[in-house]
């Protein structure tokens, strides 16, 4: 546990320091996974279902606000479904137009979420949604998990039926009935609604109280309304939801949520006290539980050599290394001359792998090995002058 | 000479203004009833767009079916029922609006109280 308290003083640490690059990383990879996930659900329109324009696009979106990516994403809807059919695009954009009118005008920071639950949807963890939104954000939360749920099955819906609006007669009332019933009758939609604001609702009362492990017993208790909710839908309704996929769904949205938790909520219940006071007008009853936390270990790197005499202590080497060179070059006695290049060579070897105490020794060696050279080189020169 | 602690109020002030603090300013620049009135007055119009749009997709929906009753009813009864309909959702959406916008009003007024009283400490300190 601590060392893994220890990795989340890393990480926000890590975080606060490059919050300026993190900021439109993560935008830019919000913004390209959802806009990769409606070209791959939709993609009818040849001209943006391309890694090009969507990259583009993601980048154009990492530094405009976050509220922007969902203006984005909704042109890339428009769009594709335009190609599809005119009518599709009118119903698409209408809805769309609806909810910013009548919600996201209110709460522009609320337009992440209508992003994530459908993101959410793909990757088969929507109950993490509720989940999170319960344990951090607020009631009205409901609203933008429900505008996400409704976008994610009316594409779904479209994606689904593609080929029977497309083979429809051309009557344009026609086609606008058919979707409009598709989204007004969606059983399927209507009870994944009701399930996830039931679920937030709960997940969120229960976080709130004043009992020990309030935000796990609160996502278990969501999970666990989730789920019966969306099998007795499915038992009234005939929703087809498959038993397994929701068990295992919500067994993992658990798990993200706990994952949230250590981040958000990290608290000591065994170090929790409770005291009592009172002033003029109240009696206080409060309990207090200590946040869970540990200092990050720094590490303090002692300087034994300052960098300008390791500088000088490496031009030094070169130097009496390239003189010792020289020096065996010249030198007569080659045996020897041949031995100090060979300590030469191992010492500019260990020189690429040493720390600078190593580096020190180095020079001392390469002074002694030079030293022998130039010994060498008298020895050499005097041999070949007593041949002489 | 530094200040450690005119130095960490400055920082304080700053780190607000970047981020809260822009959007209370911009709130405390009206008048309660100024600010109120000009939210009201957006919402009244997000909601008759909202009603428009809505009411057209019921329309033409079944438009043929509309446009064959539309000599046999009592078109007045219809536009006394639409009219009805409009003001419910105009009405409720201005209440939840009205709502909100008390709320967030007072909550900007409160944090912009702490703002000027920060402002009045950090010159305090400056007189000293």
């Amino acid at each position: 546990m601590t060392k893994l308290l220890v990795i989340r003083e890393y990480l926000k640490n890590f975080y606060s320091k490059y919050e300026i690059y993190l900021r439109p990383t993560w935008k830019l990879l919000l913004a390209f996974i959802t806009l990769m996930m409606i070209n791959g659900k939709l993609g009818y329109m040849s001209q943006i279902d391309n890694v090009v324009v969507v990259l583009m696009a993601s980048l154009m979106c990492s530094f405009l606000p976050t509220g922007c990516i969902a203006v984005i994403a909704a042109l890339f809807i428009t769009l594709h479904l335009y190609a599809l059919s005119m009518e599709c695009a009118l119903v698409a954009l209408l809805l769309m137009v609806l909810m910013f009118l009548l919600y996201f005008r209110f709460s522009s920071k609320d337009s992440i979420v209508l992003l994530l639950t459908p993101v959410s949807f793909v990757c088969k963890i929507p109950y993490v949604m509720p989940l999170a939104m319960g344990l951090v954000g607020t009631p009205v939360s409901i609203v933008s998990v429900s505008c996400g749920t409704i976008i994610y099955y009316f594409l779904s819906f479209i994606s689904d039926n593609a080929t029977t609006i497309n083979v429809m007669e051309d009557d344009m009332t026609t086609r606008f009935r058919f979707l409009i019933d598709g989204l007004v009758n969606n059983k399927a939609m209507i009870v994944t609604v009701v399930a996830f604001a039931a679920a937030l609702i709960v997940v969120y009362i229960i976080r709130r109280l004043s009992i020990d492990h309030s935000w796990t017993i609160a996502m278990v208790a969501g999970t666990l309304i989730n789920i019966v909710m969306l099998l007795v839908g499915d038992l009234v309704y005939d929703t087809n939801v498959s038993i397994l996929g929701v068990l295992l769904g919500g067994i993992v949205s658990v798990l993200l949520a706990k994952a949230l938790q250590f981040f958000v909520f990290s608290v000591d219940y065994s170090r929790t006290e409770r005291v009592q006071f009172e002033d003029d007008e109240y009696y206080y009853y409060v309990k207090a539980v200590p946040k869970l936390s540990v200092a990050t270990p720094t590490k303090t790197v002692k300087k034994i050599n300052t960098q300008k005499n390791y500088n000088e202590s490496n031009q030094t080497t070169s130097r009496t290394v390239n003189t010792m060179n020289s020096a065996a070059r010249n030198s007569a006695g080659t045996a020897r001359a041949a031995g100090a290049s060979r300590t030469v060579g191992t010492a500019k070897a260990s020189e690429r792998t040493t720390t600078e105490g190593k580096a020190i020794h180095n020079v001392r060696t390469v002074n002694t090995v030079n030293s022998a050279a130039n010994r060498s080189t008298s020895q050499g020169s005097g041999r070949s002058s007593t041949k002489k | 000479m530094l200040n450690e602690e005119r130095i960490i109020l400055m920082t304080k002030m700053a780190s607000y203004e970047e981020h809260e603090g822009k959007k209370n300013v911009a709130i405390g620049n009206y008048f309660r009833s100024d600010y109120i009135g000009f939210q009201l007055l957006k919402s009244v119009i997000s909601a008759t767009v909202a009603f428009l749009i809505v009411f057209g997709m019921f329309v033409f929906y079944d438009f043929e079916m509309f446009m064959q009753d539309i000599y046999k009813m009592d078109l007045l009864s219809f536009a006394k029922n639409v009219l009805i309909a409009y003001a419910v959702t105009v009405g409720g959406y201005t209440v939840i609006t009205y709502i909100v916008c008390v709320k967030r009003y007072n909550r900007a007024k409160q944090s912009l109280k702490c703002y000027y009283n920060n402002l009045k400490k950090l010159s305090g300190i400056y007189e000293k």
